[in-house]
């Protein structure tokens, strides 16, 4: 610690004092990311900005709207170019699609190998990318630690000692950071693309499928929406199950679905549908729970009645059919086309999801104003929402973030089940329900897979996130150790 | 460190001098809960019309039993709570009507220094963003200065600076108190209010607060309202005290005259009760009968008619036996806090449906009472009647006819402020008047203990 000379410095300032180790952990970050800069863009521009532009342009007089929707398109430009910058990780480097010619091996593969070692190397990469990305993260958190940071100690240490101590969390962490990857990077991981699997399999230009047809003794080509018509998975006459080729010399890792399509692309894309409903619906019904937890705390009385009378009144509606009837009412509506129905899904959730976390930490809220701290915000003239945000907030937020972390799993089965149901998210966006769905005539049958794995994966995810907010429950309060049965009851009654 | 309060401390040491008024409060009244309701409740009066002044630059405090109100009047000096009626000017504007911005600019000068370290610090922030909250809050010069100004308040307290970056419950109860000082004195507030300050504290680590306080006051010419419940503190510290019974200050005037001569009879026996060092000592130690009464049910006339040693008698029972008068005081209190009405919402129902029983076996009680006792028979009539109303579950008639007898302008009249000796001191109590014998010749005549 050399810097106790003078502690009044901000962090930037702090930071110019002793740029050494910042600037060497921010060369490798950088480094790390300008690798997928490319696919970073894509992500913000797969965000379907056109929706609030043309709402605003909608809005706006007609001159000004045209301005704004000039300017928008004008970014979309910039944005896509941005987005098509090739990224390390990228499937073209790697191919794993290629065609079979007998006596000459593999065509067209990364160095000529198997499309199923090709495919293997291309998802090993992609989990060591995360991996390094996210053990230098981390390295930043300890290089500010180490040498930037004035406490030698801060509450957060002893969480994240305690965390990193705990192995269901960290097996929770593990499961989610791995559905998490998978599904930022469904298009480097999947063995087929998107548009030949979901959007355009009749693509003449983007879906074309190589193959080297014995019969005519050359390499031909056919779109992959015909390719997919010979590879369906069927019950005992016809399947392709797990590690197979198709008739295309097409490789499908999870097999096949009854449409032909390819199942871990489809359970990789499906992956980013649920993981967004679950956060998206998370964060809303979390951030209505904490919001109305904080004004009902610090305003009691006729403010707490009205919003316990509110929530009654949701909750006394039943959550499913109301979903189920609004779902098909708004089906004609411009929200519904929003990520295919996903946005519309994860919003209901999340405006039916929040009463049972608000009553989970209406409690430990109550408890917590009661602190002569929050007098004596009061005492100094900060304003009512400052004050519970600094001084109420902080305590309360571990406890929103185990029940989030256990609801979020009830999003995504819900999301699943009502695509299971045929409501929802709608074709061909991929939901792991629908698979489910589709495969369940089959599960006795060759073709098990298509139900099962689908199934596995939901049963994981929710799993991971349950045992990661155990893990984060744990963490910050060490009351509550772990293996300790009561520990539920006393995160959802007990304070600080 | 001495560039904290520069500017003022000239002209308040002054201001000290002259006594000049600081905070005038004029019949603050401040009550939980409304009168009617759906049940009848009343409301708790937790300050009934109070009326004092703090004069700039002294230390005045506040001393009486738990739920006498201490708390409550201090914190509705600072505007933490609501006045139900009266006025409190502070250096001239009734700050009772303060709102929005102005009150918010208005509590710079006042600021309190709260009884419980631990509840009072917020766990999750650093000494430094604790004591550096109001200046935030006030957006108090720039971010730099405003690092300074914690560093300097630290050390003023007691600190040293490689506190800023640690966590409260890294220190002891008498450094988090230090850190709570420093806070309130961010913002150079000219008031104080101290809550208890040294309650929570070790004994030996009181002195040591008290004594920073002490230099803090002659330093920056701080006012400082101090409420305590430990005589010895306040007889250390303070220049002047109020002595608070039931929402009402009883006597009020400089600290040396009260202690020495207590004018008011609850002042007289709350300082009875103060421990002597020396345990041969010979000490008459006044002990009240019963409870304090209900803060939502006060008793009429004067609140501690119901207890106190030195009630004015009616003429006719002047000359009664002590004892026996003393019994009918006791009777009184036991059947007035059986009538209480903070009764709960299930026996306030009972009592709606007529099925209220009070469980009490009023013989035994007048047995104890007065089996002893040589009672004259125009008494006992008296006695015998309201036992008979007892019976009929009729607390009510009982006690009416116990008043109509033995009642006295006590309990008929509230008593006025009345000034005591020329030291400024007031103090509620109908026996300062004229036409009726002072407490030390009362107790003269009758001589208990």
């Amino acid at each position: 610690m050399s810097m106790t000379e003078n502690k009044n410095d901000s962090i930037v300032e702090r930071v110019k004092e002793n740029p050494g180790p910042a600037a060497r952990w921010g060369a490798v970050m950088a480094f790390l990311l300008l690798l997928e800069f490319g696919a970073i863009w894509g992500g913000i521009m797969s965000i379907p900005w056109d929706v609030p532009v043309k709402g605003l342009a909608d809005v706006l007089p007609a001159a000004i709207g045209g301005v704004v929707t000039g300017i928008g398109s004008v970014f979309a430009d910039v944005g896509n170019a941005f987005a098509e910058v090739p990224t390390l990780l990228e499937r073209q480097w790697i191919p794993n699609r290629g065609y079979h010619v007998p006596g000459e091996g593999w065509q067209g593969t990364f160095l000529g190998l198997e499309p199923a070692y090709a495919w293997l190397i291309r998802l090993t990469l992609v989990y060591v990318y995360a991996a390094v990305t996210a053990y230098w993260a981390w390295r930043g958190y300890m290089t500010f630690r180490r040498h930037y940071r004035y406490a030698d100690w801060t509450p957060a240490d002893d969480m994240i000692d305690r965390f990193r101590s705990h192995n269901w969390g960290r097996f929770g962490l593990i499961i989610v950071a791995a559905f998490l990857v998978m599904a930022l990077f469904a298009p480097a991981v999947s063995p087929t693309t998107e548009s030949q699997n979901m959007t355009n399999p009749y693509d003449t230009e983007n879906s074309m499928v190589k193959y080297y047809n014995e019969n005519a003794g050359e390499v031909q080509e056919v779109t992959a929406g015909s390719a997919n018509l010979a590879s369906k998975s069927r019950g005992d006459r016809q399947n392709f199950g797990l590690w197979t080729y198709d008739k295309y010399d097409r490789f499908h890792p999870f097999g096949t679905l009854t449409t032909g399509k390819d199942l871990f692309t489809f359970m990789a894309f499906g992956g980013r549908i649920s993981l967004f409903i679950g956060l998206f619906a998370s964060a809303l019904a979390g951030g209505i729970a904490l919001s109305l937890a904080l004004l009902t705390s610090y305003y009691k009385g006729l403010v707490d009645l009205a919003t316990v009378l509110t929530s009654d009144a949701f909750s006394a509606m039943p959550r499913l059919l109301v979903l189920i009837m609004l779902v098909t009412v708004l089906q004609e509506h411009w929200i519904s086309d929003i990520y295919s129905g996903a946005f519309l899904l994860a919003f209901l959730f999340g405006i039916w999801g929040w009463m049972g976390l608000w009553r989970a930490i209406r409690g430990p809220s109550f408890q917590i104003v009661e602190n002569e701290w929050v007098t004596a915000a009061k005492g100094f003239g900060d304003r009512p929402w400052s004050i519970v945000k600094k001084h109420v907030a902080p305590y309360v937020i571990g406890y929103l973030l185990i029940y989030l972390s256990m609801s979020l799993g009830g999003y995504i089965i819900g999301a699943a089940g009502l695509s299971y149901l045929g409501l929802g998210v709608t074709a061909p966006t991929p939901e792991l329900g629908r698979a489910i769905a589709g495969g369940q005539d089959l599960i006795t049958t060759k073709s098990w897979h298509i139900s099962v794995l689908p199934g596995v994966m939901i049963t994981l995810l929710v799993l991971g996130f349950n045992a990661l907010g155990d893990g984060i429950r744990d963490a910050i309060d060490p009351q509550s150790s772990s293996g300790d049965s009561s520990g539920e009851a006393a995160a959802a009654g007990g304070g600080a | 460190m001495t560039s904290l309060y520069q500017e003022r401390r000239e002209d308040e040491a002054m201001g000290a001098q002259s006594g000049e008024r600081l905070v005038e409060v004029d019949g603050l009244k401040t009550y939980y809960g409304e009168e009617g309701g759906l049940l009848g409740g009343k409301p708790v009066k937790a300050v009934d019309g109070v009326t004092f002044d703090v004069h700039r630059g002294e230390t005045l405090g506040l001393v009486g039993e738990s739920g006498c109100g201490k708390s409550t009047l201090g914190r509705t000096l600072m505007q933490l709570e609501t006045a139900t009626a009266g006025s409190v000017e502070y250096d001239g504007t009734d700050i009772t009507t303060l709102s929005g911005k102005k009150l918010k600019e208005w509590r710079q000068n006042v600021q309190m220094v709260f009884q419980d370290p631990d509840s009072s610090l917020n766990t999750r922030m650093t000494v430094g963003e604790l004591v550096m909250e109001p200046l935030n809050v006030h957006s108090w010069k720039t971010p730099q200065k405003r690092r300074e100004r914690v560093r300097e308040l630290l050390d003023v307290v007691g600190l040293s600076e490689e506190h800023y970056y640690r966590y409260p419950f890294q220190f002891s109860g008498g450094q988090k108190q230090r850190i709570g000082i420093a806070r309130a004195l961010a913002l150079e507030p000219d008031f104080l209010v101290l809550d208890e300050p040294v309650s929570a504290l070790d004994v030996s680590v009181q002195a040591k607060i008290l004594n920073l306080l002490d230099d803090l006051q002659d330093e920056f010419g701080l006012t400082y309202l101090l409420i305590a419940h430990d005589l010895s503190v306040v007889e250390h510290i303070c220049d002047r005290v109020a002595v608070m019974y039931l929402g009402n200050i009883m006597e009020i005037g400089p600290v040396d005259a009260i202690f020495d001569e207590p004018a008011n009879p609850y002042t007289n026996s709350l300082l009875s009760a103060i421990p002597e060092p020396k345990p041969n000592a010979e000490k008459s130690r006044i002990t009240l009968r019963g409870t304090p009464p209900s803060p939502r049910d006060p008793p009429s006339g004067c609140v501690f008619s119901t207890r106190c040693p030195y009630k004015i008698r009616p003429d006719a029972y002047e000359n009664l036996d002590d004892d026996v008068w003393e019994g009918i005081e006791v009777f009184r209190e036991v059947l007035r806090e059986r009538g209480d009405v903070t009764k709960s919402v299930r026996d306030r129902l009972r009592g709606l449906l007529g099925m209220e029983t009070t469980g009490m076996d009023v013989e035994e009680v007048v047995a104890d009472t007065f089996d002893q006792l040589d009672v004259p028979s125009d008494v006992q009539q008296y006695i015998d009647e309201a036992v008979e109303h007892v019976e009929r579950d009729d607390l009510v008639s009982a006690q009416e006819v116990l008043h109509e007898e033995f009642g006295s302008v006590c309990e008929n009249e509230e008593p006025e402020q009345l000034a005591v000796g020329d030291t400024g001191r007031v103090s509620r109590c109908h026996r300062h008047r004229e036409e009726y014998m002072g407490t030390q010749t009362y107790q003269d005549v009758h001589d208990f203990s």
